[in-house]
């Protein structure tokens, strides 16, 4: 028996940009157990709700976090629409579900050049990273920013996307898809890619279910898992099914993530051919005076979205749980027994936005 | 040949010009839509300080003595809240950001002296036609309204109204009007 050995690993470490901190208690070269801790990155934007009015509060939630912006400030603005009984036009749940469709393309491409970078494989993290920024520049030409899109406002949303654009959008997707396809074989195909992420880290579908996994960490273990079934936004008028994979280790997560890649294509394209013409917001009257409780998919998972009125034009409470703080027990199960060259890998398989998860 | 899976992608970019520009020797275009920052027309604005109360991260200062308009370039987040709350539309937000420099600035604009504001009887009026229903109290945002309804007395305080002129459209007797 070998001697143990505790390493810190974080919150600043060369392959991932997220602060979060872990005590790796290590015997010889395996990790028995690992601590996890974070509050590096906290900054009080719940509290700002006090301070802020509710129309307002959107633009605050949305800075929660700088990948799935447009899926916290669509969050925040069900939850008080929810809150305010009120129904939103079919056009404006359509482009609310276009663009939240096209952050989880640029979310996932990220992911995916982050975990090429993780592994050392520079030129794929380059590509990957290339073809993101043109779903970048399609924000930009719809929202008026590349990370932030400050679009979603309770009762609808701020801007219209006309037809032409809509099908420019389309065209554009239809372009990427071929160079997509291709980056993304790499990840599935390639020897060494496959080597450093099959069976490494398997989550099986009982620990997954115990600890709470969501979002593509669930489903590579095989749970059918997605608030998108819940039918909020287009979702209902689309054709959806969620990705799953069954074998829960880091090349399942990866092959859920580029599934679903091509699924959100797919779903974009499904969206403008099926969107209606009309109004994009409704007036409001009145301010949330209850409790209401909104989930969102994001691309990381499942985000909850809690706000408490109190009929003044400031809310009492509100609370977001993003999709990362609900798979840390799965990655503290998942590190526990594996080599400590494998741990970088695990931690970026659950995809971690620690500032997100502190808020 | 199983390693060279990305073989043919980085051929063709071997050969390709580079993905990304050589800013700023070649400056970047700018969409249509892009915020970039925060333009007022002074000669429009009527300094009633809702951009500065709606403000998310009150980078808006408006100074109704000194006749100024200002913003604090480094702590605006470009969410076109002002822009969208402001009665006069006075405010847009231009595509092109601003300069980067090493200090916090402030930009500070002034308004220009209104020629005609020394003629007095300028203001809020209320006609005889107002059923005294308080609508234009709870609308009015710097609280410069006082409705009471079983005097049947309808006041406002000059000095506090701005003359935004949010009270005259919500109005359900269209009662109210600015002369």
């Amino acid at each position: 028996m070998g001697k143990r050995t505790i390493i810190p690993f974080g919150p600043q470490h060369p392959v991932l940009p997220e602060p979060i901190h872990l005590d790796l208690v290590i015997e010889d070269e395996s990790v028995l157990e690992a601590i996890p801790s974070i509050g590096f990155i906290h900054r009080g934007l719940e509290k700002l709700v006090e301070k802020n009015e509710w129309p307002e509060m959107v633009y605050v939630i949305e800075r929660v976090c700088g990948i799935c912006s447009f899926g916290h400030g669509w969050g925040y603005c069900k939850s008080v629409e929810g809150n305010l009984g009120a129904e939103i036009p079919p056009r404006a749940e359509y482009l609310r579900t276009v663009w939240h469709e096209l952050s989880r393309i640029h979310s996932h491409l990220l992911w995916l050049g982050l975990l090429a970078d993780g592994f050392g494989f520079e030129s794929l993290f380059m590509h990957s990273w290339r073809i993101r920024e043109t779903i970048l520049n399609i924000f930009e030409e719809t929202a008026g920013g590349r990370v932030i899109f400050s679009v979603c406002k309770v009762g609808g949303v701020r801007k219209d996307i006309s037809d032409e654009k809509l099908k420019d959008i389309v065209k554009t997707l239809d372009g990427i898809r071929k160079e997509t396809a291709e980056l993304t074989n790499v990840f599935l195909e390639d020897v060494s890619v496959r080597s450093r992420l099959s069976g490494v880290g398997a989550l099986t579908k009982q620990d997954a279910e115990d600890l709470c996994a969501v979002g593509p960490v669930a489903r590579a273990s095989g749970i059918l898992q997605d608030v998108r079934l819940d039918g909020h936004g287009a979702y209902p008028y689309l054709d959806f099914s969620p990705c799953i994979e069954t074998e829960g280790d880091c090349y399942a997560r990866c092959k859920v993530r580029i599934r679903e890649l091509f699924q959100s294509m797919d779903l974009i394209e499904e969206a403008v051919s099926k969107i209606p013409a009309g109004d994009i917001e409704i007036k409001l009257k009145g301010n949330p005076s209850g409790e209401f409780v909104a989930r969102m998919e994001q691309p990381r998972g499942e985000a909850y979205y809690y706000s408490k009125g109190n009929g003044s034009k400031y809310l009492e409470r509100m609370r977001v749980r993003t999709p990362t703080n609900a798979n840390i027990p799965a990655l503290v199960k998942t590190l526990q027994g594996c080599d400590l060259a494998d741990v970088p890998m695990l931690v970026l398989t659950i995809d971690p936005c620690i500032s997100c998860t502190e808020r | 040949m199983a390693n060279l899976k990305i073989g043919k992608m980085i051929m063709r970019s071997l050969f390709k010009k580079p993905a990304t520009l050589m800013y700023p020797v070649i400056p970047r275009e700018y969409k249509e839509r892009t915020r970039g920052h925060i333009e007022v027309d002074m000669n429009a604005c009527i300094l009633c300080g809702i951009c500065m109360k709606k403000c998310p991260t009150d980078a808006i200062t408006v100074n109704r003595e000194e006749r100024t308009w200002s913003i604090q370039r480094m702590r605006c987040i470009q969410c076109s809240c002002c822009e969208e709350v402001c009665p006069k539309k006075c405010l847009v937000n231009e595509s092109s950001y601003t300069t980067p420099d090493i200090i916090k600035i402030a930009d500070t604009y002034e308004k220009p002296d209104e020629p005609n504001a020394a003629a007095g009887e300028t203001g809020l009026k209320c006609a005889d036609t107002c059923v005294f229903c308080g609508i234009c109290v709870k609308k009015c945002p710097s609280d410069a309204l006082t409705v009471d309804r079983a005097a049947k007395k309808w006041e406002v305080d000059n000095d506090k109204c701005t003359k935004c002129g949010f009270c005259v459209e919500s109005c359900p007797k269209k009662s109210l009007s600015i002369e």
